[in-house]
């Protein structure tokens, strides 16, 4: 391919005398272009909605001591002096999960190479919750807050009092769960652990995330407090981890699970359907790019195949008079080329006009807070790929019926006069 | 024979024969004769004798199954297509029964088309020769116009004019008056004659009609792919 004064100037002429063609197409191509940047805009927010809805209050990967099986009576420690007979019952005590060796694996994942954007122990389990003749079952997390908060963040959620700075004898817990239970900032409540421990606490901390299960039933507390309520001594249940690339957490708890002593679980492993969901509807938006970049490729296509049919005569006259084929192919290839730049040079600012339409549109919600109804978030890299795309399917569309009209030889077109 | 480096084309034994499948049409045979700067001529003959397919081999459009082909004393008939394109380009002319002028230029422009294949540069060159000769040809003032606004024989004069853009040795005319009027058809002849002795440029024109053959310098006359007569015409 060769661009000269010739092959170009022919070519754009051609695209301004058939006006109406090459607005046709242009037309064809920028809705192709606004079908992929906005499919691709609507359905990634969509999808980061709903990965953030689901995953926002996890860890992407969390470690939790293997369940142990109960102790067999004859390895009960040599210290119970008891004598067990034959068909006498004993209550073994319950094996806890408790991971005791933790502040070195925090170590270990706080190393720049193992590459977690939060590292998180926790200290989990049930208790109850009094505050005067009211009762209720709560979640208690035991957590060191600054760490915590790279998990969930609390701190920027916050509704009143405090959450980094969390002291012991503090809870801090999600604003329903206040409403519910009728308490507010600095009202003290009683906490019963499983193993009757008690706790008396003071609410130091009111937020809101909008995650329903961290803002309904979670009390939030020192991991000191967490684990004497829950009688976890020195040990913690969990450590959450938190990636910078929510997709690797398979391949991450996969490549970890061998090198610790710990069962791992991902997030992905935890929701298989959401992931699965989310997986089909990337293939249903891809199918959708496909059709509309086919269409567009068929519409540049048939365009130029009309031009080439209706400038039989033309062309033959052109290679007569001296044009090579490579010079007449070129003249056909720069008008689909220029088709497709055309095309994108229309269609991308009307996608962004499209997005930004849209992202303005909000919702009132119950609470009386607006929230968009669409996630958009303009991707720069995408509206350079939808154009890429555009015109590479131009390019190509436009090769076929350049190269037949390279071939087309002057002497029928001259006998056929 | 040693071709004649003065000769602006040169045919030397050239026949050509058509193949399809098994079936061998030949439809020329041994055809010898050259062409000298300046020279007007026309090529005759009925219906299927040869003389179209005679044109082609002369303007590189088709190849010569036997013989040598001389453009300028240079051997052509094995050039690559590209070559082949680039010599058709530079040393000759085309005019054809139809104009075949580009709707979406205009009429300078489209007298220019050849020059504009090689390059900007020399479409500027040629422009103060090719508007002087639109200007000869009575349209001044219709060099800004689309060839769709002329009537038939300014159409064809266009063409002409067009086939002398990048100076050719050779113009090769398929029946140009053929679609025209009898006044259009002598305006365009006149024209061909004129050009040819102004320019230098040698003028090939093949033609049904007997009383323009006889009006060039010499005429060949050809009957089953053979020459039948090549002498000067009678009122040349």
């Amino acid at each position: 391919m060769r661009l000269t004064y010739f092959t170009t100037s022919v070519a754009l002429r051609h695209l301004r005398y058939g006006v109406g063609q090459s607005l046709l197409t242009i037309g064809v191509v920028a809705i192709s272009v606004l079908l992929i940047i906005y499919l691709q805009t609507i359905i990634g927010g969509l999808q980061t909605r709903l990965i953030r809805n689901t995953t926002g209050a996890i860890p992407h990967v969390t470690l939790e001591s293997p369940e142990r099986a109960p102790l067999a009576a004859w390895k009960l420690p040599a210290a119970d002096p008891q004598v067990l007979y034959v068909g006498e019952t004993v209550n073994l005590p319950k094996a806890q999960e408790r991971i005791e060796d933790w502040r070195l694996w925090i170590e270990a994942f706080d190393a720049p190479e193992a590459d977690y954007t939060a590292v998180s122990p926790v200290v989990a389990g049930t208790a109850f919750m009094f505050r005067g003749a009211r009762r209720q079952t709560v979640r208690i997390q035991g957590v060191i807050p600054e760490r915590h908060n790279g998990i969930v963040d609390i701190e920027t959620n916050l509704e009143s009092g405090r959450f980094l700075q969390l002291a012991s004898g503090e809870v801090a817990m999600g604003r329903k769960l206040a409403r519910d239970f009728g308490v507010k900032l600095r009202d003290k409540l009683r906490l019963v652990g499983p193993q009757g421990q008690t706790l008396s606490v003071t609410v130091g901390g009111i937020f809101e995330t909008g995650f329903g299960p961290v803002d309904d039933g979670v009390l939030f507390m020192t991991l000191r407090d967490g684990q004497s309520l829950l009688g976890y001594g020195t040990a913690v249940s969990t450590i959450g981890l938190k990636l910078a690339n929510i997709y690797e957490a398979d391949t991450r708890a996969a490549d970890l699970a061998p090198r610790v002593p710990f069962k791992v679980r991902s997030w992905i492993g935890d929701n298989p359907n959401l992931f699965r969901n989310l997986q089909s509807q990337s293939q249903t938006s891809n199918l959708i790019l496909v059709m509309a970049v086919i269409a567009a490729g068929f519409g540049i296509a048939s365009i130029l195949i009309m031009s080439v049919t209706g400038k039989y005569r033309e062309i033959g006259i052109l290679k007569a008079m001296g044009a090579t084929p490579q010079e007449i192919q070129t003249i056909f290839v720069i008008e689909g080329f220029l088709l497709a730049i055309l095309g994108c040079i229309v269609g991308v600012p009307l996608s962004i006009g499209l997005l930004q339409a849209l992202a303005s549109i909000s919702r009132v919600g119950p609470d009386g807070r607006a929230t968009q109804i669409f996630e958009i978030a303009i991707d720069p890299a995408l509206l350079v790929t939808a154009s890429m795309i555009a015109i590479v399917t131009g390019a190509i569309a436009a090769y076929f019926p350049a190269r037949r009209a390279g071939s087309v030889d002057p002497m029928q077109v001259i006998r056929g006069a | 024979m040693a071709p004649d480096p003065q000769a602006v084309i040169e045919l030397a034994g050239v026949g050509k024969t058509y193949v399809s499948g098994a079936v061998q049409t030949p439809v020329l045979f041994d055809i010898s004769f050259k062409i000298m700067p300046g020279e007007f001529i026309a090529i005759v003959g009925g219906s299927g004798s040869g003389k179209t397919t005679l044109l082609n081999l002369m303007g590189l459009l088709d190849r010569p199954t036997a013989g040598e082909l001389y453009v300028q004393g240079r051997p052509v008939q094995d050039l690559e297509e590209v070559d082949r394109a680039v010599v058709r380009r530079d040393r000759i002319g085309f005019i054809f029964q139809f104009h075949y002028l580009l709707p979406e230029f205009t009429v300078i422009e489209n007298a220019l088309m050849p020059s504009r294949m090689r390059g900007a540069r020399w479409e500027r060159q040629h422009l103060p020769r090719m508007t002087s000769l639109l200007d000869t040809v009575g349209l001044a003032d219709k060099l800004k116009s689309r060839p769709s606004q002329l009537s038939g024989g300014q159409q064809q004069r266009v063409a002409v004019v067009r086939a002398l853009a990048n100076e050719p040795a050779l113009v090769l005319a398929d029946e140009p008056t053929g679609n025209l009027d009898s006044k259009s058809g002598r305006i365009v002849f006149e024209l061909m004659r004129k050009l040819a002795r102004e320019t230098g440029t040698a003028f090939v024109m093949v033609t049904h009609d007997d009383n323009f053959a006889l009006e060039t310098d010499r005429v060949i006359r050809i009957r089953d792919g053979r020459i039948l007569a090549d002498m000067p015409s009678a009122r040349g």
